[in-house]
């Protein structure tokens, strides 16, 4: 499903006769597979949320190869980027980011208006998934109005509306408290189990990685597989 | 993203921002309908002018001056298509004075052939037309004009005695019967060394129409051209004293200019008054295109404000937009958002502004004509149709392109910077 082989990056800061080299990504291989919960695990810094960015696009690595889906997404455009995000990635991030003049319903409903997905339709899948992850009740509520674990649930919705094959969490628990933690990984564990939907989690907490079925350790830009 | 969403998205982001919106789009009201509003005076200058020399029955006509012109000229030039009739219009160049009795008017006098000049004049006001050369016709205000020495002096003192914003009334002047039947001595008086006169005397048989402006008076006398060698026994016959020129009659007004030219490259001497029209056309694109290039510096001053709306729009949403990109938003696609937003700004603008410009105008010819009244004192600019400003069609689309072509242009940077954004910066803003 994921093949990362030989992924390297490296960050420039100061001026252009004062440059100063990070290395942020070294040599990095990461293979899932289909229907897989992989968790990254590493020290803040060690760049964890750099190699999700170069998965997703967001980044353009200096080196090496990314295939999803047997599609390698190393060369594509800006365009080409954002159309492959909109059908196969969904995403997690630690502080939501939902449109903050939407409701929630409005919210998770975007993705399928950026497909070009006709109302009626939209409507319907909203309303479904919203039953299933338990959100009908705050469907007319603006993110201000509801809690942490709420919109947390909201930005899950946003990710799955479009039934991607694969999302990407970057510490998708990192604002919430020790009980709606365990009702998020819950959800995700219960995704995985029935819809069979492949995640790469980014943690810096034990409990979420437990959840997964792999774990690996980011260190100083290297990546390796834990027992 | 269907075309119905796209507006949807649009539309929830302006009412988001409705008060910066709508200044926005006041501004671009105000610029474009300046515009209009300045260039529609030249168009209403223009119009006002072309009607004046429209009005004028000289439209149809093609002068033609040559001395010696010989008759294979004029069947030639009567041969052309759409010449309806060639008129030859004969002058004497001397002092002409008409009496009746105790009165007399001093005027001026032409000669034609009778059956031609019927053929162009068509009905006459009164009578008939001469036929022979001791017949004539008079102007429409000939008998007015035969003033005897009492009447002079008494308009004299009434010219002195008129009020602030009256005028004299001419018509209880002059001769008050039927003109018609009777019969008037003519004086031709050349005023060189020799001092001849020659004095005859003509029956009135008719009278000419209205001219058609208010202002003209018409007190000429028109014969036929079989008076003419009476009067050139007379006089030696030079071409000071007695001058020919001939009027080409033209069928419509938009065959003179074709005709002009042919008649001019075949060396013809002709002159039409719609040349003067072509020169004064001329006049009012250069007019007209000076007073659109003002009104587009305030339609150019009106998109700053749309720019820096546009820009605040886009820094504003600088999260969202790295959200919406995220999640797989085209970088076309938000351009495209953004691009529409300040064509909104722009059409909303130019519609409210063409609207508001057509209420402005027709104010401005309704109130203009009587603010000139009461200044100048003179009502010509309520009795002849003045108009001060016009709108055609052209000046709405000329205006509309520039204002929202300007208006999606000043957009079209902070559309760009939008999708421009960083995804990983943009989603480590904070609200
Ligand atoms: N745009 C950038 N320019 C320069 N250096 C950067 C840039 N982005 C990240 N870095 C550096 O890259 C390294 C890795 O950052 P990254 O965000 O991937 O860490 P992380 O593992 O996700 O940490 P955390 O657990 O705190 O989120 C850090 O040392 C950071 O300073
Ligand atoms: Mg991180």
């Amino acid at each position: 499903m994921i093949e990362i082989k030989h992924v390297s990056h490296t960050f420039k800061i100061g001026k252009k006769d004062n440059e100063q080299e990070i290395p942020v990504l070294t040599d990095v291989a990461l293979h899932v597979h289909k229907g897989e919960v992989v968790a990254i695990v590493g020290k803040s810094g060690s760049g964890k949320s750099t190699l999700l960015q170069t998965i997703a696009g967001f980044l353009h690595a200096d080196v090496g190869s990314i295939q999803i889906n047997g599609q390698e997404t190393m060369h594509f455009t800006e365009e080409q980027h954002a159309a492959f995000r909109l059908d196969n990635f969904g995403f997690v991030f630690q502080n939501f980011q939902l449109m903050p003049g939407l409701t929630a319903f409005e919210n998770i409903e975007l993705p399928l208006i950026l497909q070009g997905v006709p109302s009626n339709e939209r409507k319907q899948r909203v309303q479904k998934l919203m039953e299933q992850i338990g959100l009908t009740e705050v469907a007319k509520h603006y993110p201000n109005e509801l809690s942490g674990g709420q919109q947390q649930r909201v930005s899950i919705g946003r990710s799955l509306i479009t039934n991607p094959p694969i999302i990407l969490a970057d510490e998708p628990t990192g604002s919430l408290d020790s009980e709606t933690e365990q009702e998020i990984l819950a959800l995700i564990k219960d995704l995985n189990e029935a819809l069979g939907i492949t995640f790469i989690i980014i943690t810096h907490d034990d409990e979420v990685a437990n959840v997964a079925h792999r774990r690996f350790r980011m260190h100083d830009g290297i990546l390796k597989e834990e027992a | 993203m269907l075309f119905k969403d796209q507006i949807a998205f649009v539309r929830q982001h302006i009412r988001k921002n409705k008060m910066r919106v709508f200044m926005t789009v006041l501004a671009a009201t105000i610029g474009c309908a300046f515009l209009i509003v300045l260039a529609s005076v030249g168009f209403g200058i223009q119009q006002t002018m072309n009607n004046e020399i429209l009005q004028d029955e000289q439209v149809t006509r093609i002068q033609f001056y040559d001395q010696n012109a010989t008759t294979e000229d004029l069947d030639k030039i009567k041969q052309q298509d759409h010449v309806k009739a060639v008129l030859k219009h004969t002058t004497v160049h001397y002092d002409v004075t008409a009496s009746l009795k105790d009165r007399d008017v001093y005027t001026t006098n032409s000669f034609y052939d009778m059956k031609d000049y019927q053929a162009v004049k068509g009905k006459l006001f009164a009578g008939t037309y001469p036929k022979n050369d001791k017949e004539v016709i008079v102007g429409y205000h000939f008998a007015q004009g035969l003033l005897n020495e009492k009447e002079r002096n008494a308009i004299s003192d009434a010219e002195l005695n008129v009020k602030e914003g009256e005028q004299v009334d001419y018509s209880k002047y002059g001769y008050q019967g039927d003109i018609i039947g009777q019969t008037i001595s003519v004086a031709f008086k050349d005023q060189g060394e020799e001092g001849q006169t020659l004095t005859e005397t003509f029956k009135v048989v008719g009278v000419t129409d209205k001219p058609s402006y208010d202002w003209q008076r018409d007190t000429s006398l028109i014969f036929s051209d079989q008076a003419l060698p009476m009067i050139e026994k007379t006089f030696t016959k030079t071409e000071d004293n007695i001058s020919a020129e001939y009027v080409i009659h033209v069928d419509h007004m938009e065959n003179v200019m074709p005709l002009l030219k042919k008649l001019k490259d075949d060396g013809y001497h002709v002159y039409s008054v719609l040349e003067q029209m072509d020169q004064i056309n001329m006049f009012f694109f250069v007019f007209k295109a000076g007073l659109i290039f003002v009104g587009t510096i305030a339609v150019l001053i009106s998109s700053i404000g749309i720019f820096n709306t546009m820009t605040m729009a886009v820094t504003e949403r600088t999260r969202e937009i790295g959200v919406l990109k995220a999640i797989g938003a085209s970088p076309k696609l938000i351009q495209r958002l953004f691009l529409m937003e300040s064509a909104f700004i722009g059409i909303l603008g130019t519609v409210l502004a063409v609207i508001l410009s057509y209420i402005i105008s027709i104010i401005v010819n309704i109130t203009m004509p009587l603010i000139l009244q009461a200044a100048t004192n003179e009502d010509t600019f309520t009795k002849q149709a003045f108009v001060f400003s016009v709108i055609p069609w052209q000046l709405v689309v000329i205006a509309a392109t520039i204002s929202i072509g300007v208006a999606m242009i000043s957009g079209w940077r902070p559309a760009r910077k939008a999708t421009k954004i960083d995804v990983i910066q943009a989603l480590r803003q904070e609200l």
